[in-house]
């Protein structure tokens, strides 16, 4: 990274998020494209434009557009979360998960079912509050994480930690729900916990979309604190930030984005964790650019993971979270020996 | 506002502080002339770090105040008080791969908001700072490349680029070889004579700090023991009542300013080492 001559290095931001940003708008529309039957991608843009006959305009507007702009704003969101507890934390390894809020957010979606299923395992309420009550367990979490370090919240790696034991105690508790209840129950959760981005209307990216704007505008205005938050807590004081009142706020952004990412396609895996990672070693140091290169490569892996899984298992729905597992665990070990090698 | 032509760029008034029940400064009073040097020294836990962070409203007092100009620096805004009073940390830390520029440029921060983003003055303090500490050829570099030397250089170029009235250093030269102590606190020197800051440091050496401060101050239990020039501070009595050390004072022959040189501590045998 650091070989490279200066001219390269101002060109360097521009270049990488422009080629993103191609990959992007390709991916994008080959996700609404692919399927079960073929829309080639002028047709895409005629019905997206309004034109086409009805089973084009079916396929496109209500079964495979919802599901590649939800996965734009889950895994852009999720990214976004994990970019910025990367750079607060200054760890790498930092990710949305690592708060307790997915985990949380899954315990309420397991009690949700486990309470709201009668005798015979039916559901005595809709399907569609299911993502409320993932919301209401990631806040629950995200509190709990707060209220646990209480005047150490400011310290990040005391938040980490307890961020880590409310994310096992409801990763437990999930597990219990799970195996003591019925089959119905344990399929619909493992769907959740896995991430999925199919069986999602547009009201829901709605509510996503508008919930999400004011805090990605929030985001913009406190990514400026970004670079003086990389020194530490006494210099930072000295060039007029106060980096415990920052670091709270930003860990509250992150979890704010993780439980809206998550409400509506569940605990999909490692795209918080591998998006920011990729998208500093492509853009460099820049905020603005990582922040921007960070969101289009989450949105990115879990709009290309959801292409592979329909590709790969159709007509079976398998959740797209399974992909984004895969290819991220192997890359969260793998930074995990450069580190040590880097250490060492 | 009544003494608008006062001498004093910093007044501590009556300061005490405590760490939960430990009581470190009690009923400090100091003032801090302009445009001079001032070096606060002591014994270990004398509290002369922690005045100075004080100084920087580091540390909130049990009771006193710090003026700045008869303002009481409690009541000013985190940002506000970033463009009057520059602090160097102990052990600053940034990012291993931050380069020169992107930390010096950091000096602009409480200057900048969002309406204001990066502007021409900006960049011209940026550029004053970084040739006044002699670091412009080392921009590019990542700091993790730079010698220890180097690296507090460019930590003073940010406090520079800050352009505060009043710089704070605390143990500057803790970490330095005896070349760079001197090239560190030349630099200190130069704060003073070229760019007319007031400084405060704390210095651990009593003899680098009787070379470099227009002030002394001795510390101990919370309290000044002593306060003047180098000359009026540094007797073998003063050096043995707040440091425990018997010593011989001479005059350096090169500078003429006192020099100590260590005999034994007052209550065991001949010093380790100084």
């Amino acid at each position: 990274m650091s070989g490279l001559p200066e001219t390269v290095g101002t060109i360097r931001a521009p270049l990488a998020l422009g080629l993103l940003a191609l990959a992007f708008v390709l991916l994008a529309l080959s996700g609404v494209a692919f399927g079960s039957t073929w829309i080639a991608l002028d047709q895409v843009a005629g019905v997206i434009l309004g034109a086409g006959d009805r089973t084009q305009q079916i396929i496109v507007l209500q079964l495979r557009l919802p599901r590649v702009a939800i996965a734009i704003l889950a895994g852009g969101g999720m990214a976004v979360a994990g970019f910025l507890l990367q750079k607060i934390t200054r760890n790498s390894l930092a990710s949305p998960g690592v708060l307790g809020v997915i985990d949380g957010a899954a315990l309420g979606v397991v009690i949700f079912l486990a309470a709201l299923s009668n005798e015979s395992n039916a559901l005595v309420t809709s399907i569609a509050y299911q993502p409320v009550a993932a919301a209401i367990g990631a806040l629950v979490a995200i509190s709990l994480v707060f209220i646990l370090s209480g005047r150490q919240a400011s310290s990040a790696i005391r938040l980490l930690l307890f961020g880590i034991a409310v994310a096992a105690v409801a990763k437990s508790l999930t597990m219990i729900l799970m195996l003591i209840g019925p089959i119905y129950q344990t399929s619909q959760a493992a769907r959740w916990l896995a991430g999925a981005v199919n069986e999602v209307n547009w009201g829901e990216i709605q509510i996503t979309a508008i919930a999400m704007v004011p805090i990605m505008l929030l985001v913009l205005v406190a990514c400026r604190k970004l670079p003086p938050a990389d020194l530490d807590e006494v210099s930072a004081r000295g060039i007029g930030l106060d980096l415990p009142v920052f670091r709270i706020l930003i860990f509250a952004l992150a979890a704010a984005l993780t439980a809206l990412s998550v409400a509506f396609v569940g605990g999909v895996g490692f795209v918080g964790l591998m998006a920011p990672h990729l998208a500093r070693l492509l853009v460099g140091r820049n905020i603005f650019a990582g922040l921007v290169g960070s969101f289009l490569l989450g949105a990115i892996m879990l709009v290309g993971a959801d292409l592979i899984v329909r590709v790969l298992f159709a007509p079976v729905e398998v959740p797209a979270g399974t992909v984004t597992a895969i290819i991220g665990a192997p890359y969260f070990l793998f930074l995990l020996m450069g580190k040590q090698r880097h250490d060492g | 506002m009544t003494d608008n032509g006062s001498p004093y760029r910093i007044e501590v008034r009556d300061l005490s502080l405590a760490y939960g029940n430990l009581s470190v400064l009690k009923a400090l009073s100091l003032p801090i002339e302009r445009g001079k040097i001032t070096v606060l020294a002591g014994p270990n836990g004398c509290g002369k770090s922690t005045l100075l962070r004080a100084i920087r409203r580091l540390h909130k007092p049990a009771s006193g105040q710090i003026l700045l100009e008869e303002v009481d620096i409690a009541g000013l805004g985190e940002k506000a008080l970033a463009r009057q009073i520059g602090l160097l940390a102990q052990s600053p830390a940034a990012p291993e791969d931050m380069t020169v520029e992107e930390l010096v440029r950091l000096g602009r921060y409480p200057h900048q908001s969002m309406l204001q983003p990066w502007s021409r003055h900006d960049g011209e303090a940026l550029e004053l700072a970084m040739a006044g500490t002699r670091v412009a050829h080392l921009r590019a570099r990542r700091l993790g490349s730079l010698s220890g030397g180097q690296l507090q250089r460019v930590w003073i170029a940010m406090v520079l680029a800050q352009q505060t009235d009043v710089v704070c250093l605390d143990e500057p030269v803790n970490h330095l070889d005896m070349a760079h102590q001197l090239d560190c606190l030349d630099l200190v020197r130069q704060l003073r004579d070229e760019f007319g800051r007031t400084v405060v440091l704390v210095l651990h050496d009593l003899n680098l700090a009787a070379r470099y401060a227009d002030h002394l101050v001795f510390l101990r239990d919370g309290a000044i023991a002593a306060s003047g020039t180098p000359e009026q501070l540094m007797t073998e009595d003063g050096i043995a009542r707040v440091f425990d050390v018997r010593c011989r004072v001479i005059t350096d022959p090169v500078h003429g300013r006192p020099l100590c040189i260590p005999l034994r501590t007052e209550t065991t045998g001949p010093v380790a080492s100084a």
